[in-house]
């Protein structure tokens, strides 16, 4: 099930937020109605943390984690990591990098066993991210973009990637990341996926402005509530066509 | 939605009004003040920027008025038809026509009367001109009061026209009068259109929106039409009519099985039939409303045969806006045959092309044999349904229909961090070390950043408590060593005596400082600051007699230290050292003087004298800050004679006080 919401006004929700299959991280920001609206959806079953990174509370943007583990920039202070890793189980691992590319979340899109990275990526960010997070790296550009973590979402069930992906790219990222994926939009046709939607393997949450057509779309392709990806084919078409064409 | 939004036309005053607006503007805007005694060029500018400011504002207001107004041939068909119908297109166009006269009208009485003023030779002259020009250009607005009225009418209707969008997903409802075409619009959308049992209730178009298979649906409500010739139709029906026409959607055509529209089945047939043409190329539904009070089944076998025919070629639907049965089938057939339509229309024109990836699923070639699951957590599925039924009930309630009460119970509510905001209010403040994965009486400890200079954080050793153990249990098996056992002494009689003396010793050294202390209650200082230096009266020969004294013989002293005594040369020659100037600042005086200084009188001590000078600095300051001195010396009089204090009568009063 995906559920809307905003962060402050701001439907860029996969900016202030990142969600695994482990632990979900929380801007920290004026008031706790964001935070809230992940502890009601997800309860006891994942912790639930405030994080500020550098300072700044654009924790989605600026790290990239799975169930393995989370990697944090270099501009991370130690007492946010320390507090980090206070509060996340000890099977997460955590480790901050030297990159000159700090956004790791906008250059590194990735589930709990294949990461697609940008390629001017670091060896050694490489390194550390297979050891990290252990997932397979594969070095790609979404749609011709190689901010690939902001125009693509992804968990173990599926993905989604830029309107703008060709059914070609699309094939070669599919047979890469071994998941079903599907082209599409959020919060009312924005491509930064990354920035309006996140999502793990049994919720998702998006920006306020997402249309139900889309939010359907994001239920299939990822497997929530039961729904399977091929209905994106068959019951969403009609939808589809006359809401994009 | 937004690209037919006539809300935003500007207010069209009446021609009186508008007048008033302008030449207050002017008199507003424009210089006032104008005398006769000017260079006339001045006099001329003055009175030609009047009138051009004049007719610039009019000429700008009207611009606006006429660029608000949707232009007929440039809006959709419908709405074009639709204003046809309700204001008439051609006084429409007229009127906007006349009002773009006007502003040429008033354009060229602007610039004539500007000419004109060129040859103004006097003030009044150029008044008198400047005066009828405005009077013309008022005149020619005065004409087009009808005008205005009717355009600011229209304006008043079109803000309050439903916002349709023509080219959306639209279900719109037609036929007689009375036989449900507002109940079902009721029951399916939020619209709240007016119900009653007369004919024409709904006057006009009227607007409703749902939601259906993701997508968002606009219905119409329309009037009822009757069954006459297009041209003997009126204003009330012909909207329906242009809706019909002009809007590609799904057609909803009511009809009354009862009967108690007024309107008999025959004549039901035949409206539609007569509109049929309306329909074309449009998917249509006929819904049989009413069937609580008349089913199908029950109508006799005439009437059964004069809806044969069109329940042969049409989709026939049953429904009652009363019981609500059938209501939901037929909005979701129409939808879905208007969807369908869609659909096939967007593929036939290969505007699919576009969005294919965004259809298709890609589905990934295996790579390898490995595995690769999804890794829900434990409970997470659980809790999710869990959620949802709660969301449901949640949602049951709100419709009013909260019979299970008890089965939502059962998902109690846990204290999220924003009810505890809410409590708390502004004294909330965001506890982070809540919810820290560490035992209880860990969680709070404080633990600086920088302790002494040093980044905790550096200092972090994971394997800190491994290393803990390792040493305690070193330091147990030291101490099982007997490694810090202190040996005992054995103490001889001599050495008890000598310990209990020095005990004694150690005892009374102690009192005796108590009581010197106690003793010490004098706080004064030993010496008088007045007191003279004492001579140390240190010397060769005074030590030589006071050794004699004693009985020492310094005989054998040749080079003894205290022989090696500086020589003194001729100290007479020397010249004298020059004396310092005596110093009288703040670090003191270098020498005594016999006499206090007054600033120093009763000054206690250097603490109170630095305080006091202190506090005489700032009085001055102030002073001289106050009354613009160049110093504390400062005693200049500007002038010292007033011519006014000393010049003129004086009669009453004093000289001085003036």
């Amino acid at each position: 099930m995906a559920v809307r919401l905003q962060f402050e006004n701001n439907n860029e929700i996969g900016v202030f937020s990142k969600l695994t299959n482990k632990y979900c991280l929380v801007g920290i920001g004026g008031s706790e109605n964001f935070y809230s609206t992940f502890e009601v959806e997800l309860g006891e079953t994942i912790p639930v943390v405030h994080a500020s990174i550098a300072g700044c509370r654009i924790v989605g943007r600026l790290t990239v984690g799975n169930k393995n583990g989370l990697v944090v920039p270099n501009s991370t202070t130690d007492q946010e990591l320390q507090h980090l890793r206070n509060s996340l189980p000890d099977s997460v691992k955590i480790q901050r990098v030297e990159e000159r590319l700090s956004a790791l979340g906008n250059v590194i899109a990735c589930n709990d066993y294949v990461a697609l990275v940008h390629p001017d990526l670091d060896k050694e960010t490489e390194e550390v991210l297979s050891d990290t997070l252990g997932v397979e790296i594969f070095r790609q550009t979404v749609a011709t973009n190689s901010l690939v973590g902001t125009y693509c979402v992804l968990n173990d069930q599926g993905g989604l990637v830029h309107p703008r992906t060709s059914l070609a790219d699309q094939e070669e990222l599919a047979a890469l990341l071994q998941v079903p994926l599907v082209a599409g939009t959020v919060n009312r046709g924005s491509d930064v996926i990354g920035a309006g939607l996140v999502v793990n393997d049994f919720c998702a949450f998006c920006g306020s402005d997402t249309t139900s057509t889309e939010l359907s779309v994001v239920e299939s392709i990822f497997h929530l509530n039961d729904s399977k990806a091929s209905r994106i084919g068959e019951q969403l078409r009609a939808p589809l066509i006359d809401n994009l064409a | 939605m937004a690209l037919y939004n006539f809300k935003k036309i500007m207010v069209v005053p009446p021609a009186k009004d508008f007048i008033d607006i302008i030449l207050s503007k002017t008199q507003r805007k424009t210089p006032t003040v104008v005398h006769k005694q000017y260079k006339i060029s001045r006099i001329r500018s003055f009175y030609m920027r009047k009138v051009k400011f004049t007719q610039q504002n009019f000429h700008d207001r009207l611009s606006q008025i006429i660029q608000d107004f949707p232009k007929l041939d440039n809006v959709h068909p419908f709405y074009a038809d639709l204003m046809n119908i309700l204001y008439d297109k051609d006084h429409y166009k007229l009127a906007l026509g006349q009002l773009n006269t006007a502003r040429h009208l008033i354009d060229n009485v602007g610039k004539d009367y500007a000419r004109l003023l060129k040859f103004g030779d006097t003030l009044y002259r150029c008044k008198q001109l400047k005066r009828a020009a405005l009077g013309r250009m008022a005149t020619i607005m005065k004409r087009q009061g009808p005008n205005l009225s009717y355009l600011e009418s229209v304006r008043q209707h079109l803000a309050r026209l439903p916002s349709i969008d023509p080219y959306t997903r639209t279900l719109i409802l037609c036929g007689f009068p009375n036989v449900g075409k507002s109940s079902f619009i009721n029951k399916i959308t939020r619209a709240d259109v007016e119900v009653q049992p007369y004919a024409f209730t709904t006057k006009s178009l009227y607007v409703g929106h749902m939601d259906y298979m993701y997508l968002r649906w606009q219905v119409i409500d329309t009037p009822g039409i009757l069954d006459k010739p297009l041209e003997e139709r009126n204003t009330i029906e012909m909207q329906a009519v242009t809706a019909l026409a002009h809007l590609r959607a799904c057609v909803i055509y009511m009809m009354d099985l009862s009967e108690q529209c007024g309107k008999t089945l025959e004549e039901q047939v035949k409206l539609f039939e007569s509109i049929k043409p309306l329909f074309a190329n449009k998917p249509l539904i006929i819904a049989f409303n009413k069937i609580d009070v008349t089913p199908l089944t029950a109508l006799d076998d005439d009437r059964k045969q004069v809806l044969e025919q069109i329940m042969k070629e049409n989709t026939v639907m049953e429904m009652s806006t009363l019981t609500e049965v059938g209501v939901m089938d037929i909005k979701q057939h129409a939808c879905d045959k208007l969807l369908s339509s869609r659909v096939e229309n967007k593929t036939r024109q290969n505007k699919t092309d576009g969005i294919l990836n965004r259809l298709h699923v890609t589905e990934p070639a295996p790579r390898d044999q490995k595995a690769r699951p999804p890794c829900i957590p434990e409970g997470a599925l659980e809790f999710r349904k869990k959620r949802l039924a709660q969301l449901a009930a949640k949602k049951a309630e709100e419709e009013g229909e909260s019979e299970e009460e008890d089965d939502n119970m059962e998902v109690e509510k846990k204290k999220t961090e924003r009810d505890i905001e809410l409590e708390e209010g502004d004294d909330y403040i965001l506890n982070l070390k809540k919810r820290y994965d560490l035992p209880e009486e860990e969680k709070y400890d404080n633990i600086p950043e920088f302790w002494e200079g040093h980044n905790i954080a550096d200092y972090i050793d994971p394997e800190i408590f491994y290393k803990f153990e390792a040493l305690e249990k070193e330091e147990e098996l030291r101490e099982a060593a007997g490694m810090y056992a202190i040996p005992k002494m054995e103490l001889d009689e001599t050495m008890m005596e000598i310990s209990k003396l020095a005990k004694k010793i150690r005892e009374k050294k102690a009192i005796l400082q108590d009581e010197a202390r106690v003793n010490k209650s004098s706080t004064k200082a030993k010496l008088p600051r007045t007191a003279a230096a004492k001579d140390r009266n240190r010397s060769v020969s005074r030590l030589r007699s006071q050794m004699n004294e004693v009985g020492v013989e310094p005989s054998e002293s040749e080079n003894a230290h205290f022989k090696k005594a500086n020589k003194r040369g001729r100290s007479a020659t020397k010249s004298p050292v020059a004396t310092k100037r005596m110093r009288a600042d703040s670090e003191g005086r270098a020498r005594s003087v016999s006499k206090t200084p007054r600033d120093e009188m009763g000054v206690k001590n250097p603490e109170m004298r630095l305080r006091l000078k202190d506090k005489a600095h700032k009085a001055i300051r102030k002073k001289v800050g106050k009354k613009g001195l160049k110093g504390e010396a400062d005693r200049f009089i500007g002038t010292k004679m007033p011519k006014h204090l000393f010049v003129g009568k004086r009669g009453v009063g004093k000289t001085d006080r003036r």
